[in-house]
């Protein structure tokens, strides 16, 4: 696995499934939009692949703002999933993105299965969609998202109901709201998802002492950011060892180690979210670092990271 | 004609600190050398400023260009928490990265003659660049100034250097009248028969002031402030309620035509 020397070529390629990525970075579902936002700072065609920002089937206008509050090495969101519905998404987004050599993965959201469901039919016609992402894990919409993702039989319901539409390869996004994670994972799994990506924001919530009024007009909202990072590795390494499906692993992720953490943890690519607000350069950031840090420590393969944490 | 900028490219630009003064209390004025921004920036627009990297926070924070002189962009802030008492602890020669120019500043619509600029504290900030501007091309400029003090009436010089009039309001009557903005700009509007009234303060100042203009006829431009992570339109989280449904702040705005906003389903910032 080691060569010696710092001046080898590392080949950055990793699989899920099906799906082959260029390299391991790609970006965390809602903290990047389509892209478009990011092209003077990103060249998308050197990700990993594109995660978008959720879609439903009609437009959802999203939560009352504020929406979001800083904390302490971290954020709160409560975005509320706004988005202009599939359509729209398929007309406008899609389009532009398919002029990038990059996968595309399109995160779904719906309040029911039969939502879900029907955006997956959707998007199934669209070959520009690679990859569907589900997600069951926004804390931020009353019915349905997250509590799709807290119980095994619910999660398993959507993901079968999905997998029934689409052969296209699903990757089930877990919430970390949960007690214990790999039993969600292991439901996904047995429905047929190709992979898991985890986290999703946590539930949090926080207070301004001047107005005694929470700092998000909905109270709570979802917590990311460097603050959950070392949540995010142990879910990643406990669903690791429970599932045999690959893994995207997300969750704080600012710089090239942190994302080898991940790696080392069990994860097969890695996902920048909140990052990018910071800087938006940071998936480019973090693509070059790991390289760096594969070439620096002689090794070849950067898949040879995942899971290779030692004890 | 339109200072519409939208379509320019966003930089992101390593700046240095050339000076950083405090001109009254709570709030300093900041020059950066950053060329690039400051060649490319509009009346009305913003930089995210990273403010410290890997401190215990993250978050950039958004500030308007108040004027460019050269490669040096003018910075007014008002020290409200971690972010600004950062900032106001900067010495020349340190260097922090900004992401600019960034909304679509503000807009002059054809055949302007004459502009009411009204501004209330810190929303001084994003009319000095405008002021210049107008009185550039010709356009009679009156300014319509509040703050809580004397000392808090920034950029007062600026205005009087380069407005055609202006006119002062104080809370405590320590300048100009005693009272507040909005009695001054219900006469200037009734007076002066503006083409154009243009307007950033604290939300509940801008409002009123948008009602007077649009009751009396006179097209109105606010500044809206709202909070921002990303700043470059993927998050959404700056939204505004508009005629044209939910508009992001910082790339539709945070100039927005007065009569497009949904007052009562935006929200007023926390604080100010
Ligand atoms: C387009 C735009 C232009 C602005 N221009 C100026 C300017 O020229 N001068 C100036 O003094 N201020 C300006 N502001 C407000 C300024 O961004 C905030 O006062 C500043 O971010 C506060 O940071 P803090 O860490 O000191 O405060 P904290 O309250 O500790 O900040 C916590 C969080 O809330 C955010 N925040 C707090 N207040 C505001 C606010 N009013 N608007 C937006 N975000 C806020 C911060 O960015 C941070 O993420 C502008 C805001 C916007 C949206
Ligand atoms: C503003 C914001 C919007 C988000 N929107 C979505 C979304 O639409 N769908 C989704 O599956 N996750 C969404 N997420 C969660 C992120 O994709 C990611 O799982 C989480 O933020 C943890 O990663 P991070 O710490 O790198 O941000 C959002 C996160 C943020 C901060
Ligand atoms: S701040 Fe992210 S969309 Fe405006």
């Amino acid at each position: 696995m080691t060569i010696e020397g710092s001046d080898i070529n590392v080949d950055m390629r990793v699989r899920l499934g099906t799906l082959e990525f260029r390299n391991p970075v790609v970006t965390a579902s809602g903290t990047f939009a389509s892209g478009r936002e990011y092209a003077d700072f990103v060249d998308l065609s050197r990700l990993g692949a594109v995660v978008t920002k959720g879609v439903s089937l009609n437009a959802w206008p999203g939560n009352p703002s504020p929406r979001i509050a800083e904390t302490a090495s971290g954020m709160l969101n409560s975005i509320g999933l706004q988005n202009p519905g599939v359509e729209a998404f398929c007309e406008k987004d899609l389009p532009w993105l398919a002029q990038y050599d990059v996968p595309v993965i399109v995160n779904v959201s719906g309040h029911s299965v039969a939502e879900y469901v029907a955006v997956a039919a959707r998007l199934e016609q669209d070959l520009t969609v690679d990859a569907l992402e589900v997600n069951i894990s926004c804390p931020n919409v009353d019915e349905g998202g997250m509590a799709f993702g807290t119980t095994c039989v619910a999660a398993a319901e959507v993901t079968r109901a999905v997998r029934a539409v689409t052969v296209k390869p699903l990757i089930v996004k877990l919430s970390p709201n949960v007690t214990d994670i790999t039993e969600i994972a292991r439901a996904v799994e047995a429905e047929g998802a190709d992979a898991v990506s985890l986290i999703n924001t946590l539930l949090g919530m926080a207070i301004d002492t001047d107005t005694w009024r929470p700092k998000l007009a909905r109270g709570v909202g979802g917590l990311s950011g460097p603050a959950i990072k070392p949540v995010a590795v142990r879910m990643v390494w406990q669903v690791a060892s429970a599932v045999s499906i690959p893994i995207i692993g997300m969750g704080g992720i600012m710089t090239a180690e942190d994302a080898v953490e991940f790696m080392l943890a069990g994860a097969s690519a890695v996902a920048v979210g909140t990052g990018n607000f910071v800087d938006p350069t940071t998936t480019m950031r973090v693509v070059d670092g790991l390289e760096a840090y594969c070439r620096g420590r002689g090794i070849s393969a950067v898949k040879d990271l995942i899971g290779a944490v030692k004890f | 004609m339109s200072m519409d900028a939208s379509t320019e490219r966003k930089l992101l630009e390593h700046a240095r600190v050339v000076s950083n003064e405090r001109v009254a209390e709570g709030v300093g004025l900041i020059v950066l050398e950053s060329p690039r921004v400051a060649h490319a920036v509009k009346p009305g627009q913003f930089v995210h400023l990273r403010i410290e990297q890997g401190a215990s926070f993250l978050l950039r924070r958004p500030f308007s260009i108040h004027r460019v002189v050269g490669d040096r962009l003018q910075i007014l802030y008002q020290v409200l928490g971690e972010g600004t008492r950062a900032l106001a602890g900067k010495e020349r020669g340190a260097e922090m990265d900004l992401i600019g120019p960034l909304g679509t500043g503000w807009f002059v619509p054809e055949g302007t003659a004459h502009a009411l600029l009204v501004a209330g504290g810190l929303g001084a900030a994003p009319l000095g660049m405008l002021v210049e501007a107008l009185a550039l091309r010709g356009i009679a400029v009156t300014v319509a100034q509040g703050a809580p003090t004397t000392e808090r009436l920034v950029a007062r010089e600026l205005f009087e250097a380069t407005a055609r009039r202006v006119e002062i309001s104080t809370d405590d009557g320590s300048a100009g009248e005693r009272g507040f903005v909005t009695a001054l700009v219900e006469r200037l509007i009734a007076a002066d028969r503006p083409d154009v009234v243009y307007v950033c303060g604290p939300e509940a100042m801008t409002r009123i002031v948008a009602r007077q203009a649009l009751a009396a006829g006179v097209a109105c431009q606010v500044s809206l402030e709202r909070l921002m992570a990303c700043g470059i339109g993927a998050c959404l989280s700056c939204v505004v309620a508009t005629v044209d449904g939910q508009k992001r702040a910082c790339v539709d705005g945070p100039a927005f035509d007065a009569a497009d906003v949904l007052w009562d389903a935006s929200e007023i910032p926390p604080k100010h």
